[in-house]
């Protein structure tokens, strides 16, 4: 009996901690991870997954908590909220901790197979160190409600999404990961000047002290509220890599091993347009739009970059190269969403978050199955290719479609809120950018997937003879499966994940 | 002309740290060499890091033991103790970024970012 009642006291304290829990279980296995012999080539793999279903049951116990009893306080070290570090779990932080950790699961699970081929086996367990250290920041940077916190938080996000880069060695990838981290740095260095400012302003890091303190502050100092505004703006652009700023993107996400550029382009961007939304309505109220119209300038720039996105993506011969730069036009959608400042359109941008999480991962997936079994990284040579993988290809079509926004998939949701969102705001220009693109869209990935199946292949540019085709492991397949059927799912029904947002945006738009 | 000094004369870690700010931000714009990218960032964090420190200078503060007097000014302690961890991400991040540059020169033999642009676009 009384060992009954101390297995409930663990799992008390492990759920009582659960919003610090989150981050931490992913860090202190990366730590472990390091440890390990470098010999083993399926340890670390498993290190990794058994952390993601830790952090799994994790959010899983967040989200039936703040569903059920509104938003989660969580003072780190007992050091109560002005001068600790607090956590605060949302409807908005659950919905990013769901869509992190079941995407990352999948991506662990589909590397286990994966990596082996593409890194040398004494790095693996360097490899998940990174990787789970960059997951666990995303995950802390969802939940965390102190601007000096999220600066931390960045910086080891960044060493981790660099590091995931740089470990397939070669110049490509050891010049993509320089790039992105000098860039990066240079975001992060405006976030943490524009942090000072407002602590100058308000004497607070807490977002919701200096929330407090900043509807006088605008009025008595409005340049430094204004400058630290456009060093937020700058900062958050560089990092989610929206048109002006997006330099760094195609570079580091194509020539990164396939797991990575699954975790890089379908998470790691989203986390920070989520953290500007929350600087925009949560530290700065709408109301300072009537002073300068970022909105606005987020609206031209994400409009820019979801046509500049897809022109670029059509003009791209490699594969991953192609989706890196749609995810340039698919951010834009996001951002598109927060600077209409309208429910539906905000609905809509928050949806395409979790909807293009799961088709940009499982779009460089299976081009990495591609890659994995054939080879062929080319655009030319994949004709003909769904003879021989159909599986992987059969995910690449369903994602295909998700991305031009068919009526079935999850894409399709999420744009008719945008679309819908457009209109109820009386901005029918952006509805123009939104089918524009879903046309382009369709010119450059729906010839992939019809070329892939009816397409005559070319018997030069085939590497070998077709027998060459190495089996697609089951481990691999399984997240292709999994994500295929999630993008039906959600396209058929998206209440689901609806009923977390539609929650946040009811705070936000009270 | 004299109210423009005296602002610059009360506000002048403001001013200092905008100046490093601006000077690493153009170090690391402008130059093509890898290294003086990485001093010039470096440059602009210390800039922010000097503006926080500032941030928490009292002018007359003493330094925040309580000894149970009641009529002490003390200075601000948490900036100070933020900068620490800003300086610790700040050399972690400088690490990484210097052991790549070791590797980019094993690749191409050369640290100049135009001259590495160059190497990659003539073979092909």
């Amino acid at each position: 009996m009384s060992s009954l009642l101390d297995t409930f006291g663990v799992l008390s304290v492990f759920f009582w901690n659960a919003p610090v829990l989150v981050v931490l279980v992913l860090w202190i296995t990366a730590c472990l991870t390091a440890l390990l012999p470098s010999k083993g080539t399926w340890l670390p793999g498993g290190f990794a997954l058994a952390a993601h279903f830790l952090a799994l049951i994790l959010t899983g116990y967040l989200a039936w908590a703040v569903l059920s009893y509104g938003e989660i306080r969580y003072a780190l070290g007992g050091w109560l909220a002005p001068w600790g570090i607090e956590f605060l779990v949302t409807r908005l932080s659950v919905f990013m901790l769901i869509t992190i950790f079941s995407v990352s699961t999948l991506i662990v699970i589909y590397s286990l197979a994966d990596l082996p081929h593409d890194i040398e086996t004494h790095l693996l367990g360097g490899y998940y160190t990174l990787y789970l250290l960059l997951v666990g920041s995303l995950a802390g940077l969802c939940v965390t409600n102190d601007l000096f916190n999220m600066f931390v938080l960045m910086e080891v996000a960044a060493i981790g999404a660099c590091g995931i880069i740089a470990v397939k060695g070669g110049p490509e990838c050891t010049e993509a990961s320089l790039k992105y981290m000098i860039l990066s740095c240079l975001g992060t260095a405006g976030i943490l000047l524009a942090t000072a400012l407002l602590y100058k302003l308000t004497g607070h890091l807490n977002i919701d002290y200096i929330a407090a303190g900043m509807g006088t502050a605008v009025v008595r100092y409005p340049i430094n509220s204004m400058v630290a505004l456009a060093l937020f703006s700058v900062g958050f652009i560089v990092k989610a890599a929206l048109f002006p700023l997006h330099v760094w993107l195609p570079d580091a996400h194509s020539s990164a091993p396939s797991p990575s550029s699954a975790v890089l382009s379908g998470l790691v961007i989203k986390v920070y347009a989520v953290l500007y939304l929350r600087i925009l309505v949560h530290v700065y109220t709408p109301a300072v739009f009537k002073i300068v119209p970022v909105n606005e300038l987020i609206l031209i720039l994400a409009s820019i970059s979801i046509i500049v996105g897809s022109l670029y993506a059509m003009a791209q011969t490699d594969i991953k190269r192609m989706l890196a730069y749609s995810s340039i036009a698919q951010i834009g959608y996001v951002f598109l969403g927060i600077g209409l400042m309208h429910p539906t359109g905000l609905t809509g941008g928050l949806l395409h978050i979790f909807n293009h999480a799961m088709m940009k991962s499982m779009l460089f997936l299976s081009a990495g199955a591609v890659i994995y079994c054939t080879g062929i990284r080319s655009i030319k040579d994949m004709k003909g290719i769904g003879l021989q993988m159909p599986l992987a290809m059969s995910a690449f079509t369903v994602g295909a479609m998700a991305m031009v926004g068919i009526p079935a998939t999850n894409g399709f949701i999420s744009k008719l809120y945008l679309a819908m969102g457009t209109l109820e705001a009386g901005r029918p220009v952006y509805l123009g950018v939104i089918l524009m693109s879903s046309l382009l869209n369709g010119i450059y990935y729906l010839p992939i997937a019809i070329g892939a199946f009816f397409g005559q292949q070319d018997p030069e540019s085939w590497p070998a003879n077709r027998g060459d085709c190495k089996r697609l492991p089951l481990s691999m397949a399984l997240p292709l499966i999994i994500l295929a059927v999630g993008c039906l799912f959600f396209g058929i029904f998206p209440r689901h994940m609806l009923v977390l947002i539609e929650g946040t945006v009811a705070t936000i738009f009270p | 002309m004299m109210l423009l000094l005296n602002a610059l004369y009360n506000n002048v870690f403001y001013f200092a740290s905008v100046v490093l700010f601006v000077i690493g931000f153009y170090t690391m714009l402008v130059r093509s060499n890898l290294i003086k990218k990485l001093i010039g960032l470096n440059i602009m964090e210390t800039g922010v890091f000097l503006l926080f420190v500032s941030l928490g200078y009292v002018e007359g503060g003493m330094p925040p033991i309580v000894d149970h007097a009641n009529d002490v000014v003390y200075v601000n302690p948490l900036p100070t103790a933020l900068i620490l961890t800003g300086i610790v991400v700040a050399v972690s991040v400088t690490a990484f970024s210097l052991a790549l540059c070791v590797k980019l020169y094993r690749y191409y033999g050369t640290l100049d970012a135009d001259e590495i642009m160059q190497l990659r676009s003539a073979p092909k």
